[in-house]
């Protein structure tokens, strides 16, 4: 082997450490921006025809959660059976996962059950907190940051329209809450594979 | 004292070694996925993956998912300490060449 000095060796180091960042936002991406993409276009279309047809509001929101929660099984599906990394701790994982993301939406349904009547805009706020909130959960447990800064970006955009904007309410979280959501999920997927 | 590792050393092979450093250890990695992220070909990647294996630094295994054929790779322990090792010689060149 040839000699190396100094600056060879920073350089390798230089290699090895961005590869290092590459795989892991490689991984950690594999299949997240999929669902991103999936929840931020449901988003999207589910508050622009709320906007326009709020008194259908039950039926449509309702007929949404359950396109997404069916493309969320459908990812999780491909995931594991097409897998990029085989971890053998993930069903386990998923397990948790799966059940967080239903009791965390189950308490919330509680609460709004319990303090009820709320109008559909307040529903829509606390539903779209609970799931950035979730986000922001799901980012400090696996240390991706930008899943934290994505809830807490989203949390935001929903208090101002709900204090700000309430008449354009739907409209305004269809163009920055599940703006936001999508865009992040196309720059991860343009991004980062 | 630490040395670097000939077999390591080599670009790409380095490159192959410091994805597979981060999985945890009982974790596997598909060939295509390593591949499209070091954006390296089918031929070459084989190649060092198969001198990497050699010696003993990766585990390959082949095996079918959904009935379609699929190459895992894994990092084995003596590969762990090698890495570990080509990376505290790396720092010890740095270190000497700054004269500290």
């Amino acid at each position: 082997m040839d000699k190396l000095d100094g600056e060879n060796a920073q350089d390798s180091l230089a290699v090895i450490e961005e590869i290092m960042k590459q795989t892991r936002k490689a991984i950690a991406s594999s299949h997240a921006n999929s669902l991103l993409i999936l929840w931020g276009v449901i988003w999207v279309v589910n508050n622009t025809v709320l906007q326009f047809y709020p008194d259908y509001a039950h039926y449509i929101s309702w007929g949404f959660v359950a396109v997404g929660m069916f493309g969320t099984f459908l990812i999780h599906h491909i995931s594991h059976t097409e897998p990029w990394v085989r971890t053998f701790l993930s069903q386990k994982t998923s397990r948790r996962l799966g059940w967080f993301w239903i009791l965390l939406f189950v308490y919330a349904f509680i609460w709004l059950k319990i303090l009820a009547p709320f109008n559909g805009l307040q529903i829509n706020a606390v539903f779209s907190t609970a799931a950035m909130f979730g986000y922001i959960v799901m980012g400090l447990w696996f240390g991706s940051y930008f899943m934290v800064w994505l809830g807490l970006a989203v949390t935001a955009t929903t208090l101002t329209g709900f204090y700000f904007f309430p008449h354009y309410y739907c409209i305004w979280m269809a163009i920055t809450g599940g703006g936001t959501i999508l865009c992040t999920g196309l720059y991860i997927r343009l991004r980062w594979r | 004292m630490s040395e670097l590792d000939n077999i390591i050393h080599q670009p790409l092979r380095l490159r192959i070694m410091a994805a597979l450093i981060v999985l945890e250890p009982a974790d596997q990695m598909d060939f295509i996925f390593l591949r499209n992220l070091l954006k390296a070909t089918d031929g070459n990647l084989g190649a060092h993956l198969a001198k990497l294996e050699g010696a003993g630094y990766v585990r390959i295994e082949k095996t079918f998912v959904a009935k379609k054929p699929r190459t895992f790779i894994s990092v084995s322990d003596k590969g762990r300490d090698a890495f570990t090792q080509h990376i505290a010689a790396l720092k010890l060149i740095i270190k000497t060449s700054k004269g500290l």
